[in-house]
Protein backbone atom coordinates (compact mmCIF):
# COMPACT_ATOMS: atom_id res chain seq x y z
CA UNK A 1 0.00 0.00 0.00
CA UNK A 2 1.48 3.36 -0.94
CA UNK A 3 2.05 5.23 2.28
CA UNK A 4 3.02 8.88 2.23
CA UNK A 5 3.56 9.65 5.87
CA UNK A 6 3.01 8.01 9.22
CA UNK A 7 1.59 4.62 10.02
CA UNK A 8 -1.29 3.37 7.96
CA UNK A 9 -4.53 2.84 9.86
CA UNK A 10 -4.76 -0.87 9.20
CA UNK A 11 -2.48 -3.67 8.16
CA UNK A 12 -3.43 -5.13 4.77
CA UNK A 13 -1.52 -7.95 3.16
CA UNK A 14 -2.83 -9.44 -0.05
CA UNK A 15 -0.85 -12.64 0.35
CA UNK A 16 -0.60 -14.88 3.39
CA UNK A 17 2.42 -14.05 5.48
CA UNK A 18 4.93 -16.69 6.58
CA UNK A 19 5.10 -17.35 10.30
CA UNK A 20 8.10 -19.70 10.26
CA UNK A 21 9.87 -21.97 7.84
CA UNK A 22 9.81 -25.74 7.70
CA UNK A 23 12.81 -26.51 5.55
CA UNK A 24 12.22 -24.85 2.17
CA UNK A 25 8.48 -24.40 2.85
CA UNK A 26 7.07 -21.35 4.56
CA UNK A 27 4.34 -21.99 7.09
CA UNK A 28 1.90 -19.15 6.51
CA UNK A 29 -0.84 -17.79 8.73
CA UNK A 30 -3.54 -18.91 6.31
CA UNK A 31 -2.35 -22.49 6.88
CA UNK A 32 -3.25 -22.02 10.54
CA UNK A 33 -6.71 -20.99 9.41
CA UNK A 34 -6.94 -24.04 7.19
CA UNK A 35 -5.82 -26.29 10.06
CA UNK A 36 -8.51 -24.81 12.33
CA UNK A 37 -11.09 -25.39 9.62
CA UNK A 38 -10.00 -29.00 9.28
CA UNK A 39 -10.04 -29.49 13.04
CA UNK A 40 -13.58 -28.10 13.35
CA UNK A 41 -14.83 -30.31 10.54
CA UNK A 42 -13.09 -33.40 11.93
CA UNK A 43 -14.51 -32.77 15.40
CA UNK A 44 -17.99 -32.37 13.97
CA UNK A 45 -17.55 -35.55 11.93
CA UNK A 46 -16.27 -37.46 14.98
CA UNK A 47 -19.21 -36.21 17.04
CA UNK A 48 -21.66 -37.22 14.34
CA UNK A 49 -20.25 -40.72 13.88
CA UNK A 50 -19.98 -41.49 17.60
CA UNK A 51 -23.13 -40.04 19.01
CA UNK A 52 -25.62 -39.76 16.20
CA UNK A 53 -29.01 -41.24 16.86
CA UNK A 54 -32.07 -41.77 14.72
CA UNK A 55 -33.95 -39.09 16.61
CA UNK A 56 -31.56 -36.14 16.48
CA UNK A 57 -30.81 -34.18 19.60
CA UNK A 58 -30.27 -30.44 19.56
CA UNK A 59 -26.55 -30.56 18.67
CA UNK A 60 -27.08 -33.19 16.02
CA UNK A 61 -29.83 -31.26 14.27
CA UNK A 62 -27.63 -28.17 14.12
CA UNK A 63 -24.86 -30.23 12.51
CA UNK A 64 -27.32 -31.86 10.12
CA UNK A 65 -28.79 -28.55 9.01
CA UNK A 66 -26.19 -27.61 6.33
CA UNK A 67 -25.99 -31.21 5.11
CA UNK A 68 -29.74 -31.38 4.66
CA UNK A 69 -29.86 -28.00 2.94
CA UNK A 70 -27.18 -28.95 0.42
CA UNK A 71 -28.41 -32.45 -0.29
CA UNK A 72 -31.88 -31.03 -0.89
CA UNK A 73 -30.49 -28.67 -3.52
CA UNK A 74 -28.03 -31.13 -5.08
CA UNK A 75 -30.60 -33.90 -5.40
CA UNK A 76 -32.69 -31.60 -7.62
CA UNK A 77 -29.81 -30.84 -9.99
CA UNK A 78 -29.62 -34.01 -12.09
CA UNK A 79 -30.46 -37.69 -12.01
CA UNK A 80 -26.90 -38.73 -11.14
CA UNK A 81 -26.60 -36.42 -8.15
CA UNK A 82 -25.44 -39.15 -5.78
CA UNK A 83 -22.07 -39.38 -7.52
CA UNK A 84 -21.08 -35.79 -6.81
CA UNK A 85 -23.07 -35.01 -3.66
CA UNK A 86 -20.07 -35.68 -1.41
CA UNK A 87 -17.83 -33.31 -3.36
CA UNK A 88 -20.34 -30.46 -3.33
CA UNK A 89 -21.03 -30.98 0.38
CA UNK A 90 -17.30 -30.93 1.12
CA UNK A 91 -16.88 -27.69 -0.84
CA UNK A 92 -19.75 -26.09 1.03
CA UNK A 93 -18.63 -27.14 4.52
CA UNK A 94 -14.94 -26.34 4.05
CA UNK A 95 -15.63 -22.90 2.61
CA UNK A 96 -18.33 -22.13 5.17
CA UNK A 97 -16.12 -22.97 8.13
CA UNK A 98 -13.04 -21.27 6.74
CA UNK A 99 -15.05 -18.11 6.02
CA UNK A 100 -16.44 -18.07 9.53
CA UNK A 101 -13.04 -18.70 11.12
CA UNK A 102 -12.20 -15.17 9.99
CA UNK A 103 -14.98 -13.77 12.18
CA UNK A 104 -13.74 -15.30 15.43
CA UNK A 105 -12.36 -12.76 17.90
CA UNK A 106 -8.58 -12.53 17.73
CA UNK A 107 -8.28 -13.68 14.14
CA UNK A 108 -6.45 -11.00 12.19
CA UNK A 109 -5.91 -8.87 15.28
CA UNK A 110 -3.59 -10.98 17.45
CA UNK A 111 -0.19 -11.44 15.88
CA UNK A 112 3.56 -11.37 16.25
CA UNK A 113 5.47 -8.17 15.58
CA UNK A 114 8.47 -8.03 13.31
CA UNK A 115 10.35 -5.47 11.24
CA UNK A 116 9.29 -5.41 7.61
CA UNK A 117 11.50 -4.59 4.63
CA UNK A 118 11.25 -0.82 5.10
CA UNK A 119 12.14 -1.03 8.78
CA UNK A 120 8.65 -0.35 10.08
CA UNK A 121 7.27 -2.49 12.85
CA UNK A 122 4.47 -4.63 11.44
CA UNK A 123 2.14 -7.16 12.98
CA UNK A 124 1.71 -10.53 11.32
CA UNK A 125 -1.63 -12.04 12.37
CA UNK A 126 -1.22 -15.58 13.63
CA UNK A 127 -4.49 -16.74 12.10
CA UNK A 128 -5.79 -15.75 8.70
CA UNK A 129 -8.95 -17.35 7.30
CA UNK A 130 -7.90 -19.86 4.67
CA UNK A 131 -10.28 -18.54 2.04
CA UNK A 132 -8.65 -15.10 2.24
CA UNK A 133 -5.65 -16.73 0.53
CA UNK A 134 -5.72 -17.04 -3.24
CA UNK A 135 -3.76 -20.32 -3.10
CA UNK A 136 -6.56 -21.96 -1.13
CA UNK A 137 -9.41 -20.74 -3.34
CA UNK A 138 -7.48 -21.54 -6.51
CA UNK A 139 -6.84 -25.02 -5.16
CA UNK A 140 -10.55 -25.54 -4.56
CA UNK A 141 -11.36 -24.16 -8.00
CA UNK A 142 -8.84 -26.53 -9.62
CA UNK A 143 -10.52 -29.46 -7.86
CA UNK A 144 -13.89 -28.28 -9.16
CA UNK A 145 -12.45 -27.75 -12.66
CA UNK A 146 -10.88 -31.22 -12.80
CA UNK A 147 -14.13 -32.73 -11.57
CA UNK A 148 -16.42 -31.11 -14.12
CA UNK A 149 -14.03 -31.83 -17.01
CA UNK A 150 -13.77 -35.43 -15.73
CA UNK A 151 -17.55 -35.75 -15.58
CA UNK A 152 -17.92 -34.20 -19.01
CA UNK A 153 -15.50 -36.73 -20.50
CA UNK A 154 -16.98 -39.61 -18.55
CA UNK A 155 -20.55 -38.80 -19.59
CA UNK A 156 -19.96 -37.96 -23.25
CA UNK A 157 -16.62 -39.63 -24.02
CA UNK A 158 -13.47 -37.77 -25.03
CA UNK A 159 -14.76 -37.17 -28.54
CA UNK A 160 -18.13 -35.99 -27.29
CA UNK A 161 -16.46 -33.56 -24.93
CA UNK A 162 -14.33 -32.17 -27.76
CA UNK A 163 -17.40 -31.95 -30.00
CA UNK A 164 -19.13 -29.95 -27.29
CA UNK A 165 -16.21 -27.54 -27.20
CA UNK A 166 -16.36 -27.23 -31.02
CA UNK A 167 -19.92 -25.95 -30.97
CA UNK A 168 -22.95 -26.92 -32.99
CA UNK A 169 -22.40 -25.97 -36.66
CA UNK A 170 -19.06 -27.62 -37.38
CA UNK A 171 -17.87 -24.94 -39.80
CA UNK A 172 -17.90 -22.46 -36.90
CA UNK A 173 -15.50 -24.63 -34.91
CA UNK A 174 -12.33 -22.59 -35.62
CA UNK A 175 -14.08 -19.61 -34.06
CA UNK A 176 -16.00 -21.38 -31.31
CA UNK A 177 -13.31 -23.75 -30.08
CA UNK A 178 -10.99 -21.05 -28.63
CA UNK A 179 -13.96 -19.17 -27.19
CA UNK A 180 -15.33 -22.27 -25.48
CA UNK A 181 -11.86 -23.21 -24.27
CA UNK A 182 -11.40 -19.75 -22.76
CA UNK A 183 -14.83 -19.90 -21.16
CA UNK A 184 -13.95 -23.24 -19.56
CA UNK A 185 -10.81 -21.73 -18.07
CA UNK A 186 -12.54 -18.50 -17.10
CA UNK A 187 -14.69 -20.59 -14.76
CA UNK A 188 -11.50 -21.50 -12.93
CA UNK A 189 -10.48 -17.86 -12.62
CA UNK A 190 -13.90 -16.55 -11.64
CA UNK A 191 -14.58 -19.32 -9.10
CA UNK A 192 -11.31 -18.66 -7.29
CA UNK A 193 -11.33 -14.88 -7.64
CA UNK A 194 -14.92 -14.53 -6.45
CA UNK A 195 -14.33 -16.39 -3.22
CA UNK A 196 -10.96 -14.80 -2.56
CA UNK A 197 -12.17 -11.29 -3.39
CA UNK A 198 -15.23 -11.55 -1.20
CA UNK A 199 -13.52 -12.96 1.86
CA UNK A 200 -10.45 -10.75 1.54
CA UNK A 201 -12.59 -7.64 1.04
CA UNK A 202 -14.66 -8.70 4.05
CA UNK A 203 -11.54 -8.95 6.19
CA UNK A 204 -10.34 -5.53 5.06
CA UNK A 205 -13.80 -4.07 5.66
CA UNK A 206 -13.91 -5.45 9.20
CA UNK A 207 -10.39 -4.20 9.94
CA UNK A 208 -11.23 -0.74 8.61
CA UNK A 209 -14.42 -0.54 10.63
CA UNK A 210 -12.63 -1.67 13.78
CA UNK A 211 -9.99 0.99 13.25
CA UNK A 212 -12.49 3.78 12.53
CA UNK A 213 -15.21 3.05 15.10
CA UNK A 214 -14.05 0.58 17.74
CA UNK A 215 -17.43 0.12 19.41
CA UNK A 216 -20.84 -1.21 18.31
CA UNK A 217 -20.61 -0.38 14.57
CA UNK A 218 -18.29 -3.34 13.71
CA UNK A 219 -20.91 -5.68 15.18
CA UNK A 220 -23.27 -4.81 12.34
CA UNK A 221 -20.56 -5.60 9.80
CA UNK A 222 -19.73 -8.84 11.61
CA UNK A 223 -23.36 -9.87 11.13
CA UNK A 224 -23.13 -8.90 7.47
CA UNK A 225 -19.95 -10.94 7.04
CA UNK A 226 -21.62 -13.91 8.72
CA UNK A 227 -24.26 -13.76 5.99
CA UNK A 228 -21.72 -13.19 3.20
CA UNK A 229 -19.58 -16.10 4.37
CA UNK A 230 -22.61 -18.37 4.10
CA UNK A 231 -23.68 -16.97 0.73
CA UNK A 232 -20.20 -17.31 -0.77
CA UNK A 233 -19.90 -20.92 0.40
CA UNK A 234 -23.32 -21.60 -1.11
CA UNK A 235 -22.39 -19.83 -4.35
CA UNK A 236 -19.16 -21.78 -4.81
CA UNK A 237 -20.86 -25.11 -4.11
CA UNK A 238 -23.83 -24.30 -6.34
CA UNK A 239 -21.65 -23.15 -9.23
CA UNK A 240 -19.51 -26.28 -8.98
CA UNK A 241 -22.71 -28.35 -8.88
CA UNK A 242 -24.15 -26.56 -11.93
CA UNK A 243 -20.95 -27.01 -13.91
CA UNK A 244 -20.90 -30.73 -13.15
CA UNK A 245 -24.62 -31.09 -13.85
CA UNK A 246 -24.28 -29.36 -17.23
CA UNK A 247 -21.23 -31.48 -18.05
CA UNK A 248 -23.26 -34.63 -17.33
CA UNK A 249 -26.32 -33.48 -19.26
CA UNK A 250 -26.55 -35.42 -22.53
CA UNK A 251 -27.82 -32.69 -24.81
CA UNK A 252 -26.62 -29.18 -25.11
CA UNK A 253 -28.24 -26.26 -26.79
CA UNK A 254 -26.31 -24.95 -29.79
CA UNK A 255 -23.04 -23.46 -28.68
CA UNK A 256 -23.42 -19.87 -29.81
CA UNK A 257 -23.60 -18.68 -26.25
CA UNK A 258 -20.06 -17.47 -25.87
CA UNK A 259 -20.24 -16.96 -22.12
CA UNK A 260 -19.87 -20.19 -20.23
CA UNK A 261 -21.24 -18.89 -16.98
CA UNK A 262 -24.40 -17.44 -18.47
CA UNK A 263 -24.88 -20.79 -20.16
CA UNK A 264 -24.54 -22.62 -16.85
CA UNK A 265 -26.91 -20.27 -15.06
CA UNK A 266 -29.60 -20.80 -17.67
CA UNK A 267 -29.12 -24.53 -17.71
CA UNK A 268 -29.89 -24.68 -14.04
CA UNK A 269 -33.41 -23.41 -14.46
CA UNK A 270 -34.65 -26.63 -15.94
CA UNK A 271 -33.76 -29.13 -13.17
CA UNK A 272 -34.84 -26.74 -10.41
CA UNK A 273 -38.20 -26.22 -12.12
CA UNK A 274 -38.62 -29.95 -12.50
CA UNK A 275 -37.98 -30.41 -8.82
CA UNK A 276 -40.68 -27.93 -7.97
CA UNK A 277 -43.24 -29.77 -10.11
CA UNK A 278 -42.32 -33.19 -8.81
CA UNK B 1 3.55 5.40 -7.70
CA UNK B 2 0.46 7.53 -7.59
CA UNK B 3 -2.28 5.12 -8.54
CA UNK B 4 -4.68 6.05 -5.75
CA UNK B 5 -6.99 7.91 -8.11
CA UNK B 6 -7.00 5.00 -10.54
CA UNK B 7 -7.80 2.60 -7.71
CA UNK B 8 -10.73 4.70 -6.55
CA UNK B 9 -12.04 5.13 -10.08
CA UNK B 10 -11.69 1.45 -10.93
CA UNK B 11 -13.61 0.35 -7.87
CA UNK B 12 -16.20 3.12 -7.93
CA UNK B 13 -17.04 2.95 -11.62
CA UNK B 14 -16.81 -0.82 -11.55
CA UNK B 15 -19.39 -1.00 -8.78
CA UNK B 16 -22.05 0.89 -10.78
CA UNK B 17 -22.86 -1.90 -13.21
CA UNK B 18 -23.11 -4.77 -10.70
CA UNK B 19 -25.10 -2.48 -8.39
CA UNK B 20 -27.72 -1.84 -11.04
CA UNK B 21 -27.68 -5.49 -12.07
CA UNK B 22 -28.14 -6.74 -8.52
CA UNK B 23 -30.97 -4.29 -8.01
CA UNK B 24 -32.78 -5.57 -11.08
CA UNK B 25 -32.18 -9.22 -10.16
CA UNK B 26 -33.37 -8.84 -6.57
CA UNK B 27 -36.40 -6.75 -7.49
CA UNK B 28 -37.49 -9.29 -10.11
CA UNK B 29 -37.00 -12.15 -7.67
CA UNK B 30 -39.06 -10.36 -5.01
CA UNK B 31 -41.72 -9.61 -7.59
CA UNK B 32 -41.87 -13.25 -8.55
CA UNK B 33 -42.08 -14.26 -4.89
CA UNK B 34 -44.89 -11.80 -4.31
CA UNK B 35 -46.87 -13.15 -7.22
CA UNK B 36 -46.22 -16.78 -6.44
CA UNK B 37 -44.86 -17.46 -2.93
CA UNK B 38 -44.80 -21.23 -3.56
CA UNK B 39 -42.14 -20.77 -6.20
CA UNK B 40 -39.51 -19.80 -3.61
CA UNK B 41 -37.84 -23.21 -3.80
CA UNK B 42 -37.61 -23.08 -7.58
CA UNK B 43 -36.37 -19.50 -7.62
CA UNK B 44 -33.72 -19.92 -4.92
CA UNK B 45 -30.90 -21.70 -6.77
CA UNK B 46 -31.09 -19.71 -10.04
CA UNK B 47 -31.40 -16.55 -7.96
CA UNK B 48 -28.26 -17.26 -5.95
CA UNK B 49 -26.37 -18.20 -9.11
CA UNK B 50 -27.57 -15.08 -10.89
CA UNK B 51 -26.53 -12.70 -8.16
CA UNK B 52 -23.20 -14.53 -7.86
CA UNK B 53 -22.48 -14.03 -11.54
CA UNK B 54 -23.56 -10.40 -11.37
CA UNK B 55 -21.46 -9.80 -8.33
CA UNK B 56 -18.44 -11.40 -10.00
CA UNK B 57 -18.12 -8.30 -12.18
CA UNK B 58 -17.80 -6.15 -9.09
CA UNK B 59 -15.22 -8.59 -7.80
CA UNK B 60 -13.24 -8.17 -11.02
CA UNK B 61 -13.13 -4.43 -10.34
CA UNK B 62 -11.97 -5.19 -6.81
CA UNK B 63 -9.23 -7.48 -8.12
CA UNK B 64 -8.05 -4.82 -10.57
CA UNK B 65 -7.88 -2.22 -7.84
CA UNK B 66 -6.06 -4.64 -5.52
CA UNK B 67 -3.59 -5.33 -8.33
CA UNK B 68 -3.12 -1.57 -8.79
CA UNK B 69 -2.45 -1.12 -5.09
CA UNK B 70 -0.16 -4.06 -4.45
CA UNK B 71 1.42 -5.01 -7.76
CA UNK B 72 1.56 -2.08 -10.17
Amino acid sequence: MPEEEGESLIHVAIEAEPLFDIGPLAFTNSMVGALITTAVLLLAAAYMTRRSSLVPGRMQSVLELPVELMSGIVSASSTRWRSYLALILAFFLVILISNWVGLLPGVGTIGITHLDASGHEAVIPIIRPASADLNFTLGLAIVAFVMFVYWGIKANGGGGYLKELMGEPLYMAPLMFPINLISEFSRLISLSMRLFGNVFAGEVLLATMLALVPLFIPAAFLGLELLFGFVQALVFALLAMTYIATAIAEHHSSGHDDHGEADAAHADHAPAAEAAHA
Amino acid sequence: MDSNLAVGLAMGLGAIGPGIGLGIAVSKAMEALGRNPEASGAIFVPYILGIALTEAIGIYALVISLLLIFVA
